[in-house]
């Protein structure tokens, strides 16, 4: 078996005397045009990175007891929290639209014998999947069942 | 560095992918009733309780499911951040923008595997 090739493996020993242009980006970039969507969703990730820690700070708490818990709970009512929230909940949801419409045209053509299903299909599988999910996620959250 | 990212790009790829699908998933829901719903009043506080809140999040699917909805979006954001830096001409910068980034997304993902386990 062949072992795994080194990631540099295929760059040459010595750099030759023609030389590529330095890639540049398009003028467009990073606000104009198609663009401005792509920067968005890239920076979505700042808000979800934020996201994580305060869930992390929320978990945490709730193993602290209930005092902490209650703390917690004053903190979140904050404005400056309730604002980020928003504007998380704002980014969660293109996310999702945006990332549920790009995932059926990345399909491959073909894994082995089987193919995924048509584009239609496998979009709407994910947003049933996310309907359903968060749906049943936020009744249980909300005390709307258990 | 470079040689270990690029090492590691497969399982950091495997994280954010999660992160975008099941991560977005959960957060949606989280982010709508805990930040959103419960300190607007628009849900109860009852609902999310300390007794009710520690009920659900100590069963193991609560475990699991708290445990997804805070590492899985730390890893999607760690990688979207990263590239979208790259993108803004950060090459120079990546070998210690990517270190930092995946370093905070594993040590969250560390701490939130401790506050499951300690609920």
């Amino acid at each position: 078996m062949a072992r795994a090739a080194h990631p540099g493996s295929m760059s040459p020993s010595k750099p030759g005397r023609t030389r590529t242009a330095p890639p540049s980006m398009p003028p467009q970039f990073p606000t104009s045009g198609r663009y401005l969507s792509y920067t968005l969703f890239g920076m979505t990730g700042i808000l979800y990175l934020l996201a994580g820690f305060v869930a992390l700070r929320v978990v945490w708490a709730l193993g602290d007891g209930p005092a902490a818990w209650q703390g917690i709970q004053q903190q979140l009512a904050n404005p400056l929290y309730v604002l980020f929230h928003l504007l998380s909940l704002v980014a969660v949801v293109f996310v999702g639209v945006r990332f549920f419409s790009l995932f059926p045209k990345a399909q491959p053509a073909k894994i082995g014998p089987a193919k995924p299903p048509p584009a239609p299909v496998l979009t709407a599988m994910l947003y049933g999947a996310w309907i359903g999910v968060a749906g049943g996620l936020a009744l249980v959250l909300a005390g709307g069942i258990f | 560095m470079k040689h270990l990212l690029l090492k590691l790009e497969p399982l950091i790829w495997f994280l954010f992918g999660q992160g975008i699908m099941i991560g977005t998933m959960l957060l949606t829901a989280w982010v709508a009733v805990v930040g959103v719903g419960i300190p607007l009043g628009i849900v109860s506080a009852d609902a999310l309780s300390f007794e009710r809140a520690f009920s659900l999040g100590s069963h193991p699917i609560g475990r699991l499911v708290l445990l997804g909805v805070v590492a899985l979006p730390l890893w999607k954001g760690a990688h979207h951040v990263r590239h979208l830096l790259l993108d803004m001409g950060g090459h120079d910068r990546d070998a210690l923008v990517a270190p930092l980034l995946y370093g905070a997304a594993t040590v969250g993902s560390l701490l939130a595997i401790a506050a499951v386990v300690r609920l």
